[in-house]
């Protein structure tokens, strides 16, 4: 009887008050979609029909009827003449790749991708990761921060696709230390392992819309946040930021950099001279006492106080931090992993490029940081 | 304890219902508790008409906004979003591609570049519905550069067609038709594009196409990569398993043509799939680097074998021949090759481009390369100029030799309307031989009648020669009449 009696009573002040409330809730409700409709509207209008859709965009699940039978995917026209690779690529809104070989994880490496300021609903990951115990372990902690992010995360941080793929062939060293990774006679095999990594990524996942490919080493833990929209700006088809490392000087307990990638660089009579004499199947490397190539390294062009802006012209290119335009990887240009030329991997793609008739670009003062380890 | 019951109630009791003291009927409760109901209902009322209320206020002002976060109470953010996959797993181990590979439901990229090829591509859909291997398991992946036909509307319209077949065995799996333009100056008759000058650009545009398609549709969870040309006239049903079974990096068939009668029936068509040779290695040596050494030109005699030259009809069709360079006519390669890197350099790769530069570079990378010297497919046969111009040559030969024919006959005519058929001649011979028989007996009769007579004689002599005349002209008459109907 009790219940029948309270609803009798109600009072009109608590209706008005429920009233007001629904109201307040419907607000807080509707807010969040209605604020970043353009970004939400995209990632709807860009998703497929189905899983066997180009990687870099979103899928709808369902491809079977009630039945079971099965929907054939339907006919799906590309008009790549308009895909366009511009200075102004956030106004176009060009799409980007962001590639990374993946073999130990770093949530700095993590943090910073979602610190880029690029809209990341045009971003689209893609990693490669090796089957192996350190690689699973890379994996699971990937794909926790990726749940993290894409499923409870801001809608605005969300990435608009997200490829894990793993190796389908076993890296050659079993260790991947610094000391053991950068001894020269494990180079080449090392290179050309990565080389098959890189071009696997690249060719599986580039897709008919991307506009820009950023490579992106794993170890890459800070960059400015608009690293996208600068690289681009010099509408360069291949251009690469100079790439530096951290480091607390063990003398003056200061915090110090120090130059890491040494793979961008002009060539040299030297090198040139030193190659001519070299096999069909051996590889010139930057960096090691017993090869002097006296080639110009663009990391020892790096000046403070100049201009971040500034271009050289390069031969040769590093991997760690890569914008390339798509049309240059889509003409062929791929990370050999043979000697070309006598060059491996990123010296050897920037070679096949120029051979396409793409040219490299250095930018000496625009600085990205590798992990210090 | 039932009167009790009865003052709890609080209703009079009627006179009836005292007299059925243990009546328990329903409706006794009625009256009481319908008020209540009706309240409660009228209550319920209110509240949805105020929540529609609030709905309508709320899609009045945010016209744009779904109710779909609405209903679902807001736990997901964007009712759409949380529907979309966004993340994808692959393991590429599981995609190496084996020798039978339509029983672990590996599937295959189809790739078929396309330029002004409107009047092939019936064709090719009439191979398309007749291959062997699981449709759902194909991927197909066409690219549509600098056409001036009609390639893009029919191509569009027969894939919409072969999707939406009655038969669930028809329909492929995901259908990629990607438009790009080259700007490419080259034409694609048969002349300018088999020249040898225009060789070496031609095959680099064609290598640019090969490797934006490829590109754009290669994806992870592909195994084997399929390339066709759509101009093959015949090809096995069979192919992709045929080629799969070989368990190749790279593997192509053999690939002729046939020909007319007059040009001897068929003809080896696919010169780029050939083993190197020292000629040619030391010829490459010599070369500028931009050079590119095409096969089946007199200008680089580079001796190597041909798989084409290699047939023999009659020879096993699983033989194997390893190959350095390859045609691109039916290419099968295991995904991995394109995945390592591997693609049809638009530049001198080793003086090779386009396809044979696959070849070599496939080598390169330690991928084995195959070739099946004796197991063929034909491809259309299409007239080149020259045979065009031998082709007018024979049927100026023809037209020649008909018109000669033709004068013959006249020729013939007129010699039979000059001179008369010697059957009259005969004819007329025997029957003036008759009359002459005649007159001699009509002589001796005359004479044996002016013997009798001899006084009256000049009178018949008269009457016989008019008879004579008369004869003479019905002979001609008949001669006259025989080779005009044989002219007829």
């Amino acid at each position: 009887m009790g219940p029948a009696r309270s609803l009798r009573r109600t009072n009109p002040l608590t209706i008005i008050v429920g009233v007001v409330l629904c109201i307040v809730i419907f607000v807080f409700i509707l807010q969040p979609s209605s604020s970043d409709s353009t970004a939400s509207q995209l990632r709807k209008a860009s998703a497929a029909s189905n899983p066997l859709s180009p990687p870099t965009s979103p899928f709808r699940k369902q491809n079977e009827k009630a039945n079971g039978k099965r929907i054939p995917p339907p006919v799906v026209h590309y008009h790549m003449n308009n895909v366009t690779s511009t200075s102004d690529p956030v106004g176009n809104r060009e799409t980007v790749l962001i590639l990374t070989p993946l073999a130990k994880f770093y949530q700095e490496y993590w943090d910073n991708l979602l610190r880029l300021s690029y809209p990341h609903e045009l971003i689209t990951l893609a990693f490669i990761i090796p089957k192996n115990r350190e690689g699973n372990a890379a994996t699971a902690a990937l794909q926790e921060q990726i749940t993290k992010t894409q499923k409870s995360g801001p809608e605005k941080k969300r990435f608009a696709s997200i490829i894990i793929e793993r190796q389908d062939f076993e890296p050659p060293l079993v260790s991947q230390s610094e000391a053991e990774r950068h001894k020269m006679e494990n180079q080449k095999a090392r290179r050309a392992a990565m080389s098959r990594a890189r071009n696997s990524l690249l060719f599986t996942t580039l897709g008919p819309s991307t506009s820009w490919v950023l490579w992106l080493d794993a170890d890459i833990v800070e960059t400015p946040p608009s690293l996208i929209q600068d690289l681009a700006a010099h509408n360069k088809p291949i251009i690469v930021p100079n790439c530096f490392q951290r480091f607390i000087d063990s003398k003056t307990r200061r915090r110090a950099e120090r130059p890491y990638d040494f793979n961008s660089w002009q060539d040299s009579e030297t090198a040139q001279q030193l190659a001519a004499g070299m096999g069909k199947d051996d590889i010139l490397l930057e960096g090691y006492a017993q090869m002097a190539t006296y080639r110009t390294l663009m990391a020892y062009m790096a000046d403070e106080k100049a201009d971040p802006n500034q271009e050289v012209p390069l031969d040769g290119v590093g991997g760690t931090a890569l914008l390339v335009k798509a049309e240059v990887h889509r003409d062929g240009a791929m990370f050999p992993p043979f000697p070309f030329y006598n060059l491996i991997e990123t010296e050897g793609f920037a070679k096949m490029a120029k051979r396409l008739g793409w040219s490299s670009t250095g930018l000496p003062n625009y600085k990205v940081y590798h992990y210090n380890e | 304890m039932l009167p009790r019951h009865y003052a709890s109630n609080g209703y009079p009791r009627s006179k009836d219902e005292y007299k059925e003291t243990y009546s328990i009927s329903p409706h006794r409760f009625q009256p009481r508790t319908a008020p209540a109901a009706l309240r409660r209902r009228r209550q319920l009322l209110v509240r949805l008409t105020l929540i529609v209320i609030i709905l309508l206020f709320g899609i009045f002002i945010w016209p744009g906004a779904s109710i779909l976060p609405v209903l679902s109470l807001g736990l997901m953010s964007s009712g759409e979003d949380f529907q979309l996959e966004t993340v994808r797993y692959y393991d590429l181990s599981n995609v190496q591609g084996t020798a039978r590979g339509w029983e672990r439901e590996e599937r295959i990229l189809l790739c078929a570049p396309l330029r002004d090829a409107e009047s092939h591509l019936r064709m090719f859909f009439g191979h398309l519905r007749n291959f062997t291997y699981p449709h759902h398991l194909i991927d197909l992946a066409f690219l549509v550069s600098d056409s001036k036909d009609q390639t893009l509307p029919l191509l569009s319209q027969l894939l919409e067609e072969l999707q939406a077949d009655e038969d669930p065995k028809q329909p492929y799996g995901e259908i990629s038709i990607i438009e790009k333009d080259f700007g490419q100056k080259v034409n694609q008759d048969v002349e300018s594009r088999h020249g040898f000058a225009a060789q070496a650009s031609r095959r680099k545009l064609m290598a640019q196409a090969r490797n934006w398609l490829l590109s754009a549709a290669l994806r992870p969870y592909h195994s084997w990569v399929y390339w066709r040309d759509v101009d093959v006239e015949t090809a096995p049903f069979t192919i992709l398993e045929d080629l799969m079974r070989h368990n190749k990096d790279v593997i192509v068939p053999n690939v002729w043509r046939p020909l007319p009668d007059w040009l001897g029936g068929e003809q080896p068509y696919d010169l780029n799939s050939w083993q190197e040779s020292e000629t040619a290695l030391a010829l490459a040596d010599t070369l500028d680097e931009d050079a590119v050494i095409v096969e089946g030109y007199a200008e680089y005699a580079t001796w190597r074998p041909h798989l084409a030259y290699l047939r023999d009809p009659y020879g096993d069709p699983d033989m194997e021949m390893d190959i350095d360079g390859v045609g691109g006519v039916s290419i099968l390669a295991k995904a991995k090759v394109f995945r390592s890197g591997v693609h049809f350099p638009a530049f001198s790769f080793e003086k090779h481009a386009e396809t044979e530069g696959f070849g070599k570079m496939a080598k390169r990378m330690q991928f084995s390369v195959v070739g099946l010297p004796h197991y063929t497919i034909w491809h259309l046969y299409e007239p080149s100029v020259d045979d065009i111009r031998h082709m007018e040559e024979m049927e100026k030969e023809r037209i020649a030799h008909e018109e000669e024919e033709k004068e013959r006959v006249e020729r013939m005519k007129k010699i039979k309307e000059q001179f008369t058929d010697p059957n009259s001649q005969w004819e007329k011979d025997k029957t003036d031989i008759q009359n002459e028989a005649m007159r001699e007996k009509a002589k001796e009769k005359t004479k044996a009648e002016a013997a009798a007579k001899e006084a009256s004689g000049s009178e018949t002599k008269s009457e016989a020669a008019p008879k004579e005349a008369k004869a003479d002209s019905k002979v001609e008459a008949k001669a006259d009449s025989k080779p005009a109907a044989k002219a007829q």
